[in-house]
């Protein structure tokens, strides 16, 4: 197939703190290329499409097979990963942006810690350590595997939280992810353990209550993640809770 | 169990989401009492609202004996005010907080649950404002029908009187019974009590039957009002009407 030249417009920004602006590039289209691919292209031979030379475009990317969450950019506007990315499917010429809610490391590299200092306030991880050995722990159940295994997909990309209209500055809102986080650590026999703190945290400032059930999040998870069934199963677990202490006090 | 302090301190770059606030501040308490208020009092409100108003399918008369029992309840003043006007006041003003907190982004992602998040808003809005006019009409100016119940019917009535306030009217009751009824959904979902998609769904079904039943119901009330012949509401008339109903 004799296909044209792919064209991409790319919005660039040197470092945090410089002005956004947009380069052009032109390359030869080939089968089976996408956005990564693309971008690596573009490193090896950094000219722009009017033959300006350039930098190479810094962005993150690790896997590049849609499991280490490191390529999510805005491409024609939507959140998405760009290892998955084919070309051939995308309407030309491609835009690529950074996550807009997220601080600009430097052109199309973002700063994503709010997902880890989020993961750290819920206390997403399974408790063991002490100061002799614990054994082993109680069986997981069939069915609780079948449940965790989904939400244990999640590759921290923070697609859910870009397209969410919740998840901005002023609500500090904590996100999809985060939330199924909690119900997949919840679920675990062991991970219980703090299933009353983690519950706890989510109704502070910028907690569960946000949520607008606008179920971008569900709809753009690369990894199908049922983050609305999350969100209702943790958002009732919280209420539960809520009530309880509200009575126990 | 205190959380050990990270050693290395995290790089702050302009222009990020703040982190979960947990433990602190008491916005779950707010939006959670947002999310109830809409169905407890309001939407029992409306329920109400729509039911007694219905009474004007079975004429001036019936209309007028509905409103005096409601007119008769004990403290009824107060009951307005802690059951009707403050929780739809706190209802109204935390949704337009709420709306100007979120960032609608339908345009670049154009899929049904997020034109029903923008539309919640609007609905809620337009309500809000069809609230105000419709309240300051018929309950704050005007003849008194609290006190003269039988000049009720035709100070409705004559709300009717130019098509733009007919279609005021129309789409008043088209985006509350639309808010009341998504609000369900919504709570059901939020609250924990439809948690699977399918419950979800079948759920949703429900709701659109709600809004359906809300939307042929004042419909028919509207219809009512609008066939009948003009009633009296000269408060002098209608008291004497209302001894002779009795």
């Amino acid at each position: 197939m004799p296909e044209k030249p792919v064209l991409f417009k790319i919005r660039r920004q040197a470092s945090p703190a410089q002005k956004a602006y947009w380069e052009e590039f032109e390359l030869a289209w080939h089968a089976g290329m996408n956005v990564i691919s693309s971008l690596m292209e573009i490193a090896r031979n950094p000219l722009t499409r009017d033959g300006k030379a350039t930098t190479p475009i810094t962005y993150d990317s690790n896997c590049l097979e849609e499991v280490c969450g490191s390529c999510a950019m805005l491409i024609n506007g939507k959140a998405r990963m760009a290892c998955s990315a084919l070309v051939a499917k995308l309407e030309q010429p491609i835009r690529l942006e950074a996550l807009s809610k997220f601080p600009i490391i430097r052109d199309l590299s973002v700063d994503r810690s709010v997902l880890f200092e989020n993961l750290k306030r819920v206390k997403a991880w399974v408790p063991i350590d002490g100061t002799y050995d614990l054994g082993a722990g109680p069986r997981l159940t069939m069915e609780d595997q079948e449940q965790a295994y989904p939400l244990s997909r999640c590759i921290s990309c923070c697609c859910c939280m870009e397209v969410c209209p919740q998840f901005n500055r002023q609500t500090g809102f904590v996100g999809a992810a985060t939330i199924s986080q909690v119900r997949l650590f919840n679920t675990h026999p062991t991970g219980a353990a703090l299933k009353r703190q983690r519950l706890q945290a989510l109704m502070g400032d910028g907690g569960i209550q946000e949520c607008g059930y606008a179920q971008n999040c569900v709809e753009v998870c690369p990894k199908d993640i049922p983050l609305t069934r999350s969100i209702s199963e943790v958002g009732g677990a919280v209420m539960k809770q809520a009530i309880g202490d509200l009575l126990r006090r | 169990m205190a959380a050990a302090p990270s050693t290395a301190a995290p790089i702050k770059l302009p222009g990020g989401v703040s982190p979960l606030r947990a433990g602190q501040g008491h916005s779950f308490l707010w939006r959670r009492l947002h999310s109830l208020t809409g169905i407890v009092p309001v939407g029992l409100f409306l329920i109400e609202h729509f039911f007694s108003n219905a009474y004007a399918t079975k004429g001036p008369g019936a209309y007028t004996k509905q409103v005096a029992f409601l007119s008769s309840f004990p403290f009824v003043v107060t009951l307005e005010l802690l059951g009707i006007w403050l929780p739809i006041l706190y209802h109204s003003l935390y949704g337009f907080y709420i709306w100007y907190r979120g960032d609608s982004n339908i345009r670049d992602y154009p899929w049904a649950g997020n034109w029903m998040y923008a539309a919640q808003r609007w609905t809620g809005a337009i309500a809000f404002f069809y609230m105000g006019w419709h309240t300051w009409h018929l309950r704050f100016s005007g003849v008194h029908i609290l006190t003269y119940p039988a000049a009720a019917f035709g100070k409705v009535q004559l709300e009717f009187h130019s098509p733009a306030a007919v279609a005021f009217y129309a789409v008043g009751i088209f985006c509350a019974s639309w808010h009341f009824a998504y609000g369900l959904w919504l709570f059901a979902a939020k609250w924990g009590i439809t948690q699977g998609p399918v419950s979800r769904r079948r759920w949703g079904y429900v709701c659109i039957l709600i809004a359906l039943v809300f939307m042929a119901v004042g419909a028919v009330t509207m219809h009512s009002f609008m066939t009948t012949p003009q009633q009296p509401v000269e408060p002098a008339a209608s008291e004497l009407d209302s001894f002779t109903m009795r």
